[in-house]
Parts: structure tokens; sequence; C-alpha cells
């Protein structure tokens, strides 16, 4: 291009204005700097985050309900009257810290209550007592009106999105995982989401089912919008209008128009991989089934490719976590982040599911398996070894930097 | 403040893994200096960062590298990089600038803008006769105005007046003005320039203000050496990086804000982290602004003085961003998208469109990127994905109410889906699979930028890189200081914000090794 070769000459206002003005820009641009005011201000925008966003709520136990003879409603209102909760999307989850035996743990638990109730003070989250779980053990035992709980902001994806989803919402619930829909459907009725839903929610007994008298009542009073099927796995069954044996695609096609709905799945492990095989005979896109993460897996041995010759081995995890570097003991059928909290080492976590990165860290040495399904880690992380705690099994020896919890 | 205890003592603190401060860091572990990198976030990179939703995952916010190079032209990003840092980072090519519409009825354009200086030159003389000439004088001065800057980074900030005034003296003469005062002055037909200014929302100020050089600068940047792209988006190199310092000595620790740097006549003696930590240093290198740092951060608040808070003050902070990131189930060939990078606008009047950024109202820009017409094996087969960006002026999300702001996310998601089919004549929503909404109060949680600005500080011509650079050394205002990132004095983007980490550390290692 420079086949002109011509001297090229830029006047802008004149040749000596131009050199002049570049001469006194530093003057003027003091001068602009002098003008200015000297005092300090404040970011705004920080106020919507931390409203919307909190790195930690201190929330307290102000009710407590008996839902069935297994499971309980807890009310959680903010510690301070200063602070209000954050504001959430129907279908997110509260990570709760709880301190069992000085060993600071994390669950993540669906908040079954409206978002329109956060406005108004407060959360409710409904747990369910597993029968071999020490933490619900624990809670049931422990959580007492007044009872200080440390929690994360709303977090999580299941939630409706009118750009995405049809408005026909199909819920597919088993167990506790009928709290999200609860919150979906108080969100409908205060139209706060503009949608229909349909639930399909699978009890193995009568008594177990949760919010039975309260989606009666909305059934009724709002009979265009939100509908419950419950589905008993149950020989006897006395309720009225139940179906038996559990949800498949038959079950499904009776009640709703399959190719105008969006279908969301939450419930136990095993529940997922009997629905989603019924799911597939609809032949759905991808973008109709939305599913709920559901913590760790409960059993990694019976996980396809988890290599049965580490069943029974524990092996050594060198962390290094803020200035500490440690050596801890881990069970290769155990999750490393259970490891870390075992040893008391409070590292962060929130989802449990590999899914929201928060327990992120770096592997230096060693192997690790993750089942395929859950590494939603990013591409890079896989490609240079950094990996999610909570869904990682150690296969040998490790070495790992992880991060402290904020 | 005798007798601090401090738990910990560091030659240097760096403040916020952005790509500035992870550059710092890993530059000075690689010296042999003993450095600790602090991020408030549990990620590194910042504003270079993915995430993944579903069978997607998404880039945060590059829509591309400027000045990376192809390897027999090495740009500063991949010299930096390869050689500098050692990095192995894939980078693909992108193959041209930005397919431009301006939906206007009054003055539709629609011109897929490449790169290359001759076709370039070309693909605008079609569209705007008589335009070679003038485009010709703008290269020239673009490239003086390279050589200028090459120039000055050589002789360290200690140019020669006399080779200043002799070889580079229309670049000095650019410096004092907007990018349409110089185009005006070249005669540049108005078609024409309309196409040239289609990068201002890279910086996020109308033409009628935004400096000549830096604008340019950038331009003759992209038209010579192309643009790239991460293969393995930015928390590709973000993560290399975070490896790169730890390999080299370095530490970094996520989830901890530092609170206070503190300060003791007018030197730094250390910082306290919202850990409860105290590390003793006398050397602090800020990814975090200079606005957060007088008013949050020296500590105690009398060590900041006037100045400092008038220096900030003077200064606008630039736009924020709102992205909409689009996982679609299918191809972007079945969809009708056929470019990687659109540029929208409603209007080619910058002046307009920026003040259109001060209210809610549907965008009247967007610039949006389709990955996989770069890198076709980013999704699953048969599978797309977008990025659709808009702009906001910092203030104006400042009193959404929480219990609006998830409609109103969706609301102006809406719009910009729209637009897009408008401008293209497609359609996409009923492909929607994933959907993500960032707005400037995300990018203010993830990256602690005020206001959420991502694009630093406004840079009109009296606060350009090259004012700023002249003036760095009566601008600071507290010893053992330096600034990188995009609110440094190289000024915003991706590509300045990296370097401008090698800046600070090179200043500071200057300090140390000086023996001060």
């Amino acid at each position: 291009m420079n086949e002109n070769e011509k001297e090229f000459n830029l006047s802008i206002k004149g040749n000596i204005r131009d050199l002049l003005a570049f001469k006194n820009l530093i003057s003027k641009r003091s001068k602009l700097i002098q003008k200015a005011s000297n005092l300090p201000k404040g970011d705004p925008i920080k106020n919507l985050s931390r409203t919307l966003h909190p790195q930690k709520q201190s929330l307290v136990i102000s009710e407590i309900r008996e839902e069935t003879k297994s499971t309980k409603t807890y009310r959680l209102i903010s510690e301070s009257e200063h602070i209000k909760l954050a504001y959430f999307r129907a279908g997110q989850y509260l990570s709760l810290k709880v301190q069992v035996n000085g060993i600071d743990i994390t669950r993540p638990y669906s908040i079954s209550s409206s978002p329109l109730d956060s406005l108004h003070g407060f959360y409710e989250i409904t747990i369910k007592k597993a029968e071999d779980g020490f933490l619900t053990q624990y809670i049931w035992e422990n959580w007492k009106i007044g009872t200080k709980i440390e929690s994360s902001g709303p977090e999580g994806n299941f939630y409706f999105e009118p750009l995405r989803d049809s408005n026909h919402i199909v819920g597919i619930a088993g167990g506790s995982g009928i709290t999200p829909f609860s919150s979906i459907a108080k969100s409908i009725i205060n139209g706060t989401i503009n949608a229909k839903l349909t639930v399909f929610y699978g009890s193995s007994e009568e008594d177990d089912i949760i919010f039975y008298d309260k989606f009666k009542e909305f059934e009724n009073n709002f009979p265009n919008q939100i509908k419950i099927i419950h589905v008993l796995s149950c020989e006897e069954i006395s309720l009225e209008g139940c179906e038996q044996g559990f949800i498949t695609a038959e079950k499904i096609k009776n009640y709703v128009d399959v190719e105008e709905c969006s279908f969301f799945i939450c419930g136990p492990q095993i529940m997922y991989e009997f629905v989603e095989k019924e799911l597939t005979r609809f032949n759905l896109q991808h973008k109709k089934i939305r599913k709920e993460l559901f913590g760790e897996i409960k059993n990694i041995v019976s996980i396809p490719n988890y290599p049965k010759e580490s069943i029974g081995k524990t092996f050594s995890i060198e962390v290094e976590i803020g200035s500490l570097i440690t050596e801890i003991p881990a069970l290769a059928t155990e999750s490393v982040l259970t490891a870390l909290e075992r040893a008391k080492l409070a590292p962060p976590s929130k989802c449990r599911s590999g899914s929201c990165g928060f327990c992120r860290s770096a592997l230096i040495s060693g192997d690790i398996f993750v089942r395929p399904l859950d590494d939603k880690r990013r591409s890079a992380d896989i490609l240079r070894n950094y990996f999610h705690p909570c869904s990682s099994y150690p296969l040998s020896n490790l070495k790992i930097v992880v991060p402290r919890a904020p | 403040m005798n007798g601090q205890e401090f738990n910990d003592v560091y030659d240097v603190v760096i403040i916020g893994a952005g790509n500035g401060g992870l550059i710092a860091a890993a530059q000075l572990a690689i010296e042999g200096i003993k450095v600790i990198l602090f991020e408030q976030h549990n990620l590194p990179g910042g504003f270079a960062t993915s995430f993944v939703r579903g069978r997607f995952e998404f880039e945060g916010t590059l829509h591309e590298l400027c000045d990376y190079g192809p390897e027999d032209n090495k740009g500063s990003i991949r010299r930096l990089f390869e050689n500098d840092l050692d990095l192995q980072v894939e980078f693909v090519e992108i193959p041209e600038a930005f397919r431009l519409i301006c939906t206007d009825k009054n003055d539709p354009i629609d011109i897929v803008v490449p790169f290359g200086l001759e076709d370039f030159v070309t693909a605008i003389d079609t569209v705007a006769v008589g335009s070679k000439e003038p485009l010709l004088n703008y290269l020239k001065l673009s490239e003086e105005i390279n050589g200028a800057i090459t120039y000055l980074t050589e002789s360290k900030g200690n140019p020669e007046k006399d080779i200043l005034l002799k070889k580079y003296k229309n670049f000095l003469k650019s410096v004092p003005y907007s990018l349409d005062e110089v185009n005006n002055a070249l005669k540049i037909p108005e078609k024409a320039q309309k196409i040239l200014d289609a990068y201002w929302i890279y910086i996020g100020i109308p033409t009628n203000r935004v400096n000549f050089t830096f604008y340019s600068a950038m331009h003759y940047y992209f038209l010579t050496r192309k643009a790239y792209f991460p293969k393995y988006r930015t928390h590709d190199f973000s993560t290399a990086l975070e490896s790169k310092i730890r390999e080299k000595g370095g530490k970094v620790e996520y989830n901890t804000r530092v609170e206070k740097i503190l300060v003791e006549d007018g030197k730094i003696i250390g910082v306290q982290t919202s850990k409860g930590d105290k590390i003793q240093t006398n050397r602090v290198i800020s990814n975090a602004s200079p606005t957060i740092l007088y008013n949050d951060l020296i500590y105690p608040k009398e060590e900041v003085p006037d100045i400092a808070y008038k220096f900030v003050n003077a200064r606008k902070h630039a736009i924020s961003c709102f992205s909409v990131y689009l996982g679609l189930n299918a191809s972007a060939e079945q969809l009708g998208i056929r470019n990687y990078s659109y540029h929208i606008f409603d209007s080619m009047d910058t002046e307009k469109v920026y003040t259109s950024f001060n209210t809610l109202n549907p965008p009247m820009v967007q610039a949006t990127t389709c990955l996989n017409n770069i890198i076709h094996d980013c999704t699953p087969p048969n599978t797309s994905m977008l990025m659709m960006t808009t702009f906001f002026l910092p203030g104006v999300w400042d009193n959404v109410n929480p219990k609006d702001y998830f409609n109103l996310k969706s609301k102006i998601a809406y719009n910009l889906i729209s637009s897009f089919e408008k401008a293209l004549n497609i359609s996409i929503k009923d492909n929607i699979e994933e959907i993500e909404i960032a707005t400037p109060q995300t990018l203010s949680r993830y990256t602690g930028a005020y206001q959420g600005s991502a694009y630093g500080y406004e840079s009109d011509p009296w606060d350009s890189f090259i004012p700023r650079l002249m003036a760095m050394n009566d601008e600071k205002f507290i010893d053992g200081l330096e600034i990188c990132g995009g609110y440094s004095s190289q000024g915003v983007s991706y590509t300045n914000s990296l370097i401008s980490g090698q800046i600070s550390a090179f200043l500071t290692l200057q300090k140390i090794r000086g023996g001060e």
C-alpha cells in the first residue's frame, strides 16, 4: 500500500494548532482533573448484587411444621431485621451449612415457598428424613426454633424460563423432589410465572406424600393452572384419583399432550434412571427435558465404568488449602469433597453434583474418576487438570490445591 | 500503625485475577519474585471466563482478540503468551472482521467487512464510492501511529522529542482529536465513515468523543494481524496463567477479597483480606480500578490525597454489557447464521445510540457472535450457540427492583433475539435449548468492576492512552502501587489489559531490583 510515496501531512485544525493542541494536552488534562470533585463515592449497583446474590445469608429457624411422618418444613428468616432475604426464581435451592460433630458440611435444599414469600421475609425448605442419613438424623434432633443456619444465596438453574420453555410445565417428582414444584405452583398462582403446571408425583406409601392437602387446595382453586397426579407404588391405595405403579410414559400420555410440554424432573437418583428411559419413548427434543441435580452420587460403585478394583481402597491426598499443606485419607468410594469435609478443611461447595463449579480445584497429580454424565467441567479445566471435588472419586493418591471457602 | 502483626510476607501482592492481574502474577513468578494473587471470585480470568449450561460451554465476554497475529506476523499478545510466558494455548483465526447491518430504513447497510488493508479499502470503496484515496490516507496515518507506539514502547516511555517530531508528527497531531474530527479532516465520505465507525462499541463512547489515535491503533492491528479466538474459550488462557503462576512458585487465593491496602506515610506496608489475613508487602499491583482503590481499599482514608479523588472523579466509567447466551438445537447453517461476528445497529448515529444506553428501552445495537462459524465442533452436532451483547451506561440498573429483575432480563433478551432474527430474516426462538442472561449486575458481582463497567474509563482524547502514559508518573499517589487491567494507562480491551499486566510487572520489578 506504500505506492503513494508523497509525504502525507495531517492537518485537522491547522498544522500549528494541531501541534499546540498536543503540547497543551497535559495541562488540559490537569485542569480537568483539578476541577473534579474530591468526594468519595459509592458503587450503587453493589446493592442490587447484594440483594439478589449475597455470598452468604445468616438465617434463623422461625417455625417448624411436620408434613408427614418423615418430613418437616423449616421456615427460615433473616437473622438481622436489617438484611433482606435474596429474591429468587421458583425451583432454585439454598446451600445450607450444617455442623455435625464439629464437621462443616453443606447440603443443597430446594426452596418450597414462593419467591414472593422471600420478599415478605421468609424461605421454607422441606426435608425428608433419610433412613440411613446421618445428616437428616442430626437435623431432626438438633434444628429447633431459633437455630441459626448459614446459607448461600439462591442457586441453580432448575427454573421456568419463558424464552426457552413451553408454557405447560410437566413436573415429574419423587419423594422430597416435590419441593421445587411447590414453589413453582405458588408462583403460577400468584402470577409470577405465566404457565400451567401438571405434576406426576411418585410416592411409595400414601403417608409419604408431601403437600397432599396443599396441592389439593391449589387444584380446587385453580383447576386450569395446577394439576397433580399421585402415582403410588404400594399395593393398597385408599386415596381417590391416584395411579398405581410408577411414572410411566403410558400414564403421562393419558394426562398431557406431550408435544406441547416442557418436562422438569426432580427426585431421587433411581427415579431419574427410570423416568428418563420412559421419556425416551416420546422422542423429545433435548430442550424439552430439564433435570434438577440430586446431589452426590449415592452408590458410585454401581456406575458403569467405575473401576471395581478400587472398591474398598483408601488413598492419601496431599491438600494445599490457604497456607496449610496437609495429608488426609480418602475412601475410593467417597467424593474428594467428602474427604476434605471429614478432615475439617471446610472446602467450598454448593451444588454437590459436579455442576456449579464452586469447589473447582487443581489436580497436581494422581487419577480421579468422574461419571461422564456429571462431568460439567469447562473444557479447559479438563484439559489442564482442574476438577470438581464434589463429583470426583480418587483412584490413586492425589495432590491437590483447594480454594478456601469465602 | 507500628507493631502490626502480619501472617505472611510477600514481595508483591496482586489484587484481582483478571487479564492484567494474571499476567502480572505470571510474569513476576517467572522472574522469581514471591507473589500472591487474591481474587474475590472462585475462578481466574475476571471477564475472561466461560460457563457450562447443559450441552454448551459459553464464552463469557470475548468477541475477538486483537493483535494476536499469525505465526509469521506475531502480534504483542502472541509474543507475550508464546515468547515471554511460554503458555500453550490454542487459538483459531477469525476469517473476517464483521458483518455490519444497519436496519435504519433511510440508510440501510449490510456489508461483510474484511481484514487485510487492500480488501478493506476495496470493500468500502465498493459501497461508498470515492472512499479509496481518503482511506489510503487513513491507513497511512494508522501505520504511522502504530510505528509511533512501537517506538514509544521501545524507548520505555523516554522518547526523543526530535524523533517524534520528525518521524511521527502526524501521530502527535492526531492525539488531541476524536475519530470524527480526524476522519472529517481526511475527507472520508460519510457512508465510509459509518462503516469505519462500527468498532466504536468495542470502546464504548461515540465517535465524536472517542480518541482517534486509540481507535485507529486498534483498527490497524485488526486489519494487519486479523483477529483470533482461543479454541477452548478465554477460560483456557486464564487457567493456563493460573497454572503457570503456581508452577513458578506463585500463589493464587480465590474467594478472597483484599479489603484494605495498609498505607503508612504514603507507602504501602501491607494488605488485609476478607479472611482476616494480614500480608506484609511494599508492592501492590491492582487489577481493581483506581476508583475502587481510592474509595474503598486504601487504609487509613487519610492516606488518600484529595487529588486522587479528583483523578478518579474527573473520569467517567464506560459502558457495561448485557449479554444473552443461547444454546440452539440446530446448526448455524440450518438456522441461516453464516458469519461469526455481527454488528447490528438501528442507527449509525453513534451519539444517539450511546444516549440510548442510558435507558432500559429496547436496545439499538448488538454485537453478536456465533462461535460455530470459527470453531465448528464447539457444540455437539446439529446444535450451535450465540452470544448477543448490548450495552448500558453505569447507573441505569441501580434502581431496578429485585422483584422486577428477572422479568426485565427476559424482556431485554427477547428484544435482542427479535432484532437479530429481523436483521438476518431468520427465526431462532423455537430452537432455544439453553439461555443465560448476564446484566451489569452480573458483571459487577463476578468481576467486582465498578458499576459493572466493562470498558474502564471512557477514552476521550484528554484521557486516552497517550495522555495517560505522558502523565503516568505525576498520577501516582501511593508509593508501591501499580495499576493494571482495563483501568490502566494502556486503556481498555483484552489486548491492552493483558499487556498492562506485563507492564505493571516490569515497573514493579524495576523498583524491586533498583534496590529501593
